[in-house]
């Protein structure tokens, strides 16, 4: 019973897992991997690892994949089109490694005997929340202080990288051959009859202060 | 019958090497970065499998860093896509083969 609840599962995950592979759409590829996921979380079960199970569905199916997919529609991706490849030549070597690693599995199915008997029953406390949660705050602290301190650095770093304008902020206001102030340091009365301008971009900024990054290298050499 | 451990081994190996044909082969920078994620399931049912077979609940802590690293991964390496996106207008790898903008 559990065998074919094995094969089950194991069967839908390669599926997705291909499916994802092969299709050219984005979006048909994010929701196959949300199948491998939640067939993952179900072997999770059956390996007696409800927490870890139910982590995998909320944490990669619910928020990274909301993330992808959120992405996915506000790039607005259309179908990847068929181009003339120009790494035609790592196609062979995609097959030669992937004929590698499935012979390393079918080695581990037929000649590895010595695995340990059977999983745990559901009596084990294995994998429960209260012992994961001891393990993680004993023995474990360390990593996770460290991981709470990298999601402080993702945090930071991912507002830092999908902000718009580069090294300006947003609304600053530019007056051609003057320097530039942010719009809240601007006063207008001392500025007479120049026009201030606003730019996004540093590009635009260089383009209309005149110093354009040619000019930077002709005063370098 | 029982599920044995090689068989997960097997299952997580065979999901691994889609994950880095998808790498290989794919052009679209989303669909790569799925791949990985789907690299990062594969060693995690490892994890899971080796603790429920060895009755050791230390590969499910580790199951619980990774995920935490996914995330975090998910949400700088979609701000380096978005951004990538904004200054190119194109999700393809090999347009962005530069560092430089």
């Amino acid at each position: 019973m559990t065998a074919l609840l094995f094969i089950l599962f194991a069967g839908l995950a390669i599926g997705c897992a291909i499916s994802m592979v092969a299709q050219r759409n984005p979006l048909y590829g994010a929701i196959s991997l949300i199948g491998v996921f939640i067939s993952l979380a179900c072997l999770y079960v059956m390996l007696a690892a409800p927490f870890i199970a139910a982590v995998q569905v909320i944490v990669y199916a619910g928020a990274i994949m909301v993330l992808v997919v959120f992405v996915i529609m506000l790039l607005n991706v259309e179908q990847e089109e068929r181009s003339p490849t120009r790494l035609r030549s790592l196609i062979p070597i995609a097959v030669g490694l992937s004929a590698i690693l499935f012979a390393e599995a079918a080695f581990i199915i037929f000649f590895v005997h010595t695995s340990p008997g059977t999983p745990t029953t559901n009596t084990s406390d294995i994998g429960l929340t209260s012992s994961i949660g001891a393990g993680l705050f004993t023995s474990y602290l360390l990593p996770f202080e460290i991981t709470s301190l990298l999601l402080l650095m993702a945090i930071v770093g991912a507002m830092t990288l999908a902000r718009r304008g580069g090294l300006l902020p947003p609304g600053a206001a530019i007056v051609p051959r003057d320097q530039v102030f942010s719009k809240e340091l601007l006063d207008r009365r001392e500025i007479g009859d120049l026009m201030p301008v606003t730019a996004h971009t540093t590009e635009e900024a260089e383009r209309l202060l005149g110093v354009s990054r040619e000019h930077h290298l002709s005063d370098h050499e | 019958m029982v599920p044995q451990l090689s068989w997960y081994l097997a299952l997580s190996a065979v999901l691994f090497t889609i994950g880095v044909v998808g790498v290989i082969i794919k052009r679209n920078v989303i669909s790569m970065f799925m791949c990985i994620e789907l690299m990062l399931n594969a060693v995690n049912l490892t994890f899971v499998a080796f603790s429920s077979f060895f009755r050791d609940v230390s590969g499910q802590l580790f199951v619980f860093i990774v995920m935490t690293v996914a995330a975090a991964e998910a949400s700088v390496g979609l701000g380096i896509i978005i951004a990538i996106f904004r200054n190119r207008e194109s999700l393809d790898v090999d347009e962005a083969s530069v560092l430089k903008l």
